[in-house]
């Protein structure tokens, strides 16, 4: 089985993801109006492959799998997946993984590009428990918006046909606005102090001579997200600015997280 | 012996015949006596509500016999000169056997898949039990229609959704609001609608209610209906109540808007935009629908309720063809269980 690689284990989870995507269409076009187990499961097989995939990965490294942009997405959709599965127990929320599966599917066919996986070198360009903390909860803070994100669509798709008067919004099984509105504050606030520690722990690294911290491509762009996500929780916690502006500003920042992620890795030195 | 079933309801008779057939509670056991004891039924049990009176009872009679003796009783009964037609329908098995089972399920009720009617025919089984006017016969003729009613309850949306305005109203406060105990209301307007609207938002538990109205003596009469935790504000402070209620009832006689977007948006700053249900069940409305285009504001009127409550009940009509498949299959399976005996 050495043919079998970890690889193939993400691809096969990708394809879980695409036909928990299919079935969400099926289940969206029925208004969430049953209490589904069917996407639960195979998010949750996709979920089992994806885990064995990155601890394949691991294990090959000897380190955490946050290497190269590849396992950092990977890494990413892996904290989506547990999370909208450990959310969709909670009462109303089963079809969490019905707006969560999209985007793991979409972005896992991304992270699947053969130019995002490099071959490593004899060993991993970053080892360390302390580099490893550092990306890990980075990642974990991406994923924590990411599904802070899929509430938001919820909250908008729900919000929307209690506006229009529509009876979708009574005879889905969906959470109530506010409860949907409280987890994605919540959620926002977990990703913003995962990555203020991720941040502070990525300056306690050891750099190369002469590498200024704040000066890297990717410190200012986290940095810029930092901004963004304190603006947004701020606003809406302190401010009372509506819900629906606030669900429409956490889905486009991570929408351009999402966007540029692999983009500012080609510009950061640090993380080159 | 089978079990035969003769009455009249709501699809047969109009209210001036059915409450002319009615059983005053009381009366029951008296009548399923002289049922027994003149020979027409070995075991009987009477539901008499106010859409339907109906006698079930195993008899050892054939069924047009049994159906001649019951209705002479019926009229013999409460003294009925007038003319009768089709008013009074009488089944003999199968058809009592599914007809008990409509009932049971509140597919024969007036709005389709109302649960009152379960407890009705529970009482009226218990009756006769109590009194011993009923045996094998009718006793697994019930029991076997409680539990059919209840797999529909659980496998079936018959009984899914609000299909009254009050409960339309409720349905979505609780779509909107995570938990109604955490929140005010203020009814506006001390009509009959919102009292009732009021009184189905208690019975979900909303932290307070407010009442205010032109006349005050009626506010606080209806605060007063409302009971425990009910106060009243003068009709001119209202606005001010906006901060604190998430609920507002509204039901004046004003000839014009009473509430618009200009009032409204100052008040919902002030709110910090806190998510609000707006109710407006008086005609001509009481709230400008405008009010609908702000942020975190959900107005509902008249119209929009009972167009939910519509749609809840053509819903219900669909599931009927699922319910009566369920019937007709458990009405064989019992008829089979029977005939092996």
């Amino acid at each position: 089985m050495a043919w079998f690689t970890d690889r193939h284990c993400f691809l096969l989870a990708v394809l879980l993801y695409g036909s928990a995507t299919v079935y969400s269409v099926f289940l969206w076009r029925k208004g969430f109006r049953r209490d589904d187990w069917v996407n639960y499961f195979l998010l949750a097989a996709g979920v089992a492959l994806h885990t064995l995939a990155m601890t394949k990965r691991g294990l090959s490294l000897n380190a955490c799998p946050v290497n190269n942009l590849y396992e950092a997405t990977t890494f990413l959709l892996w904290a989506l997946g547990l999370a909208s599965l450990a959310y969709a127990l909670m009462p109303r929320f089963k079809f969490i993984c019905a707006f969560a599966a999209p985007v793991l599917f979409t972005v896992g066919i991304f992270a699947l590009m053969p130019s995002l996986d490099p071959p490593h070198g004899p060993k991993p360009e970053f080892s360390g428990a302390l580099r490893s903390l550092h990306a890990a909860t980075i990642l974990q803070a991406y994923g924590a918006f990411g599904l802070a994100a899929v509430a938001a669509v919820m909250f908008l798709v729900e919000q929307r046909d209690l506006k229009l008067h529509k009876l979708r919004a009574l005879l889905s099984f969906l959470p109530s606005i506010q409860r949907l509105e409280l987890i994605a504050t919540r959620l926002v606030a977990v990703g913003f102090i995962l990555l203020t520690v991720g941040l502070v722990v990525g300056w306690l690294l050891p750099r190369k001579d002469g590498a200024a911290y704040f000066a890297d491509a990717k410190v200012l762009w986290s940095g810029l997200l930092w901004l963004v996500y304190l603006e947004a929780l701020v606003a809406h916690k302190f401010f009372g600015r509506p819900a629906r502006r606030f669900a429409v500003g956490v889905i486009i920042a991570f929408a351009f997280l999402l966007l540029t992620f692999g983009i500012t890795n080609h510009f950061s030195g640090l993380h080159n | 012996m089978s079990v035969v079933v003769i009455g009249l309801s709501h699809r047969s008779a109009p209210v001036e015949l059915r409450e002319r057939f009615a059983f005053a509670g009381e009366k029951i056991p008296g009548a399923l006596q002289a049922l027994r004891a003149a020979g027409i039924a070995n075991e009987a049990a009477i539901l008499s509500t106010c859409n339907r009176v109906e006698i079930y009872a195993a008899t050892a009679l054939a069924p047009e016999i049994a159906f001649a003796e019951f209705k002479k009783f019926l009229v013999a009964h409460h003294a009925f000169d007038g003319a009768l037609g089709d008013e009074i329908y009488a089944l003999a098995e199968p058809h009592s056997l599914h007809h008990l089972f409509k009932v049971a399920a509140g597919l024969d009720s007036m709005v389709i898949g109302e649960t009152e009617i379960f407890g009705q025919l529970k009482s009226a089984y218990e009756l006769a039990l109590a009194h011993q006017h009923t045996g094998a016969r009718l006793n697994k003729a019930f029991q076997r229609a409680f539990n059919v009613a209840k797999h529909i309850r659980t496998t079936t949306n018959i009984q899914r959704g609000s299909v009254s305005v009050m409960s339309a109203a409720v349905e979505l406060a609780e779509k909107i609001f995570s938990n109604l105990a955490e929140h005010e209301v203020l009814v506006i307007g001390a009509g009959e609608t919102s009292e009732k609207t009021a009184r189905a938002l208690q019975s979900r538990g909303v932290k307070k209610i407010t009442v205010t109205n032109r006349s005050s003596e009626r506010a606080q009469a209806l605060a007063a209906e409302l009971g425990a935790g009910t106060t009243t504000v003068p009709f001119e402070q209202w606005p001010e109540e906006f901060e604190r209620i998430d609920i507002a009832v509204s039901s004046t006689a004003a000839p014009q808007h009473i509430l618009d977007r200009a009032k409204l948006g100052p008040l919902m700053k002030r709110r910090k935009n806190r998510p609000l249900l707006l109710i407006d069940i008086a005609v001509p409305r009481d709230i400008d629908p405008a009010v609908n285009e702000l942020d975190n504001v959900y107005l509902y009127n008249v119209d929009d309720l009972q167009g939910i409550a519509a749609e809840y009940l053509n819903l219900r009509k669909e599931e009927v063809a699922r319910c009566e498949k369920i019937i007709a299959e458990k009405v064989a399976a019992l008829l089979a269980q029977q005939n092996l005996r």
